[in-house]
């Protein structure tokens, strides 16, 4: 089986989020791999494990190199390969221009899945994988908690609102991991070794135009203020005046 | 007037909350035309609040699939010239929106916590930043659960989809119906949520759960919880867990991890329930208890049931 990871690189969650003339200060950012697609990595190399073929992490990034290491642990948990598409002027919110540049790149490796995570923890938007799904003219299921494989067929099980919503596939497929999906496993010393030999390609791609719409001013949400401390002597008198409270100021009972 | 086309959901016999809201927001945009996909749905979408209803019925619209929704909803953009789509952020929502988006050419924005004639406004790093755009091209949104109070419900003219629905590699086998009874965390009006400061998992079940049902409220937890396997990930509430709006919140034994805050700071009131008056959640909290959970969430529990 022919396996695709989608890799997105995003800004650490301690990063420091500043604006500074309506837009976000990013000089700063430090970047990782984007938590949930750590576990469409680990789903793709148990696949591979169970089955055989091979598994290509693709990333869409800058000319910044500082991110390699982050992606060579995603080599070492047991990935064949890498490309990292380079582009100057990069962005991770302009999931149209994005989708369309990756499945570009992609549509050529005969992939059997395409795998990656549900979200990208910067823009939240979700929408890089269903619209390469449908640039590449294949289905797709999102927010996968659970992926079987037989043969070739593809169970998958997508979380809904009280439940979940079990899919049954054939490939060429793109699937979306939430965050229960897989237990991502710490690679040992060989594989972080092995992984420093494995093909890491940097390929040079031009900036694609989209249908994404630009961000006039981003600004920080306005500060809640902290409320009020409700005291008293017990934990009775204490409740109710919360009671009280959420009754006849906040009418929320 | 340019249109407007809002794909409505049902859940059983009524159109959901987030469908109305989204329908009102339309309404001061241009024409708006409804559409609701399913099977045996019609009567419950006759309900939306649009002027004009379109109801795609068939034995394959049964369960949602991204294939044929993206290409039904394509069809009545192109059959009313329509400029913008808008949907509710459901978990539907969230997965038709770009692959419409894709499949229209257009452009898109997800998880809306604003929109109207001045513009959209999202959350970017789990909120933690809001982003403003104004697009002048057409869009399809999907807009968050309580950002807008729900459109009435009423009937306009309602007509049968007519167009082609296509083939679908996809089939749903089942619905695993999981806690049934309890309400949706991201539908919830009210959500109760706990943290490591339960101690273990039957205090979980003994505390937050009875109170979550006095309350009628959604059950949620911090993600320190999930981790432990005490409660699956599904109620995990943050950044990396459900984003929740309701109209109260109440975190008990949670400190307030700015990853845990990104997933419910947008609640109009919260309410902490916490033995450190350090805790970072006091910060966020409109009402704020510094106490023993254990001796605390009894008494509110027996005091609501009465
Ligand atoms: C990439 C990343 C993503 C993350 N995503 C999420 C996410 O989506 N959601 C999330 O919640 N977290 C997330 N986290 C984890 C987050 O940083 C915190 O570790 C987590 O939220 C802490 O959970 P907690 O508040 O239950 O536990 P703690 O921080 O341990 O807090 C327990 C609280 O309980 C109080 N307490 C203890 N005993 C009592 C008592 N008897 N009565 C009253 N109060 C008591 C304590 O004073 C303390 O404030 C993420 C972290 C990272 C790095």
């Amino acid at each position: 089986m022919n396996i695709v990871v989608l890799v997105k690189m995003v800004p650490d969650t301690e990063s420091r989020l500043e604006i500074v003339d309506g837009k976000v200060n990013e000089s700063g950012f430090k970047y990782m791999v984007n938590p949930y697609d750590e576990f469409a990595v680990e789903q793709a190399v148990q696949f591979k494990e169970a089955s055989g073929g091979k598994v290509t992490l693709v990333s869409l990034f800058s000319n910044d190199t500082s991110i390699d290491t982050d992606l060579r642990k995603m080599m070492a948990i047991g990935a064949d390969e890498a490309i990292v598409l380079r582009q100057d002027g990069y962005r991770g919110d302009r999931p149209s221009a994005n989708a369309k540049t990756i499945s570009d790149a992609i549509s050529e490796m005969n992939a059997d899945l395409v795998i990656g995570g549900v979200q990208g923890i910067d823009y939240y938007q979700g929408a890089t994988g269903p619209m390469i799904a449908h640039m590449l003219g294949i289905p797709h299921v999102s927010g996968v908690t659970n992926l079987e494989m037989n043969g070739e067929k593809f169970t998958a099980k997508r979380q809904i609102e009280g439940g979940l919503q079990v899919i049954e596939c054939s490939g060429p497929v793109l699937i979306t991991c939430q965050k229960d999906m897989t237990k991502v496993r710490f690679p040992a010393l060989k594989d972080i070794m092995m992984s420093k030999r494995k093909p890491f390609e940097n390929r040079e791609v031009s900036l694609n135009e989209g249908n994404d719409v630009n961000t006039d001013e981003c600004s920080l949400p306005p500060a809640r203020g902290g409320g009020v401390i409700i005291d008293g002597e017990s934990a009775e008198e204490k409740v109710d005046k919360l009671i009280e409270k959420l009754k006849t100021e906040a009418k929320v009972l | 007037m340019s249109s407007v086309v809002v794909v409505g959901e049902v859940d059983g016999n009524e159109v959901k909350d987030v469908s109305q809201q989204v329908a009102a927001v339309a309404a001061g945009m241009g024409d708006v035309v409804g559409i609701v996909m399913g099977k045996n749905i019609a009567e419950a979408a006759m309900k939306l609040s649009t002027s004009k209803i379109i109801i795609a019925e068939d034995d394959t619209l049964e369960n949602y699939d991204p294939v044929r929704f993206s290409s039904i909803v394509t069809q009545v953009v192109e059959q009313t010239n329509a400029t913008r789509v808008l949907m509710g952020a459901t978990t539907m929502g969230k997965d038709l929106g770009p692959r419409l988006a894709a499949e229209l050419n257009w452009g898109y924005l997800g998880d809306c916590l604003e929109a109207g004639d001045e513009g959209f406004v999202r959350p970017n790093y789990a909120g933690k930043v809001l982003a403003k755009s104004n697009p002048t091209n057409p869009v399809v949104v999907s807009i968050r659960n309580n950002a807008y109070p729900a459109g009435e419900s009423w009937s306009g003219t309602v007509e049968n989809f007519s167009g082609n629905i296509p083939d679908s590699n996809l089939t749903t086998a089942s619905i695993e119906k999981i806690g049934a009874g309890t309400v949706e965390l991201t539908e919830a009006n009210i959500v109760v949520s706990g943290g490591r400061g339960l101690e273990s998992p039957e205090n979980y079940e003994e505390h937050i759960r009875p109170l979550a049902n006095a309350l009628g409220a959604a059950a949620g937890a911090s993600r320190a919880i999930v981790d432990a396997g005490w409660v699956p990930h599904s109620h995990q509430v943050g950044q990396t867990g459900k984003t929740v709006t309701p109209d109260l919140y109440l975190a008990i034994g949670i400190s307030g991890a700015i990853q845990h805050l990104g997933g419910m700071s947008g609640s109009k009131f919260i309410v902490a329930i916490n033995k450190d008056a350090e805790a970072p959640i006091f910060k966020v909290a409109d009402y704020g208890i510094i106490g023993d959970l254990f001796e605390i969430v009894p008494v509110l529990k027996s005091k609501l049931d009465n």
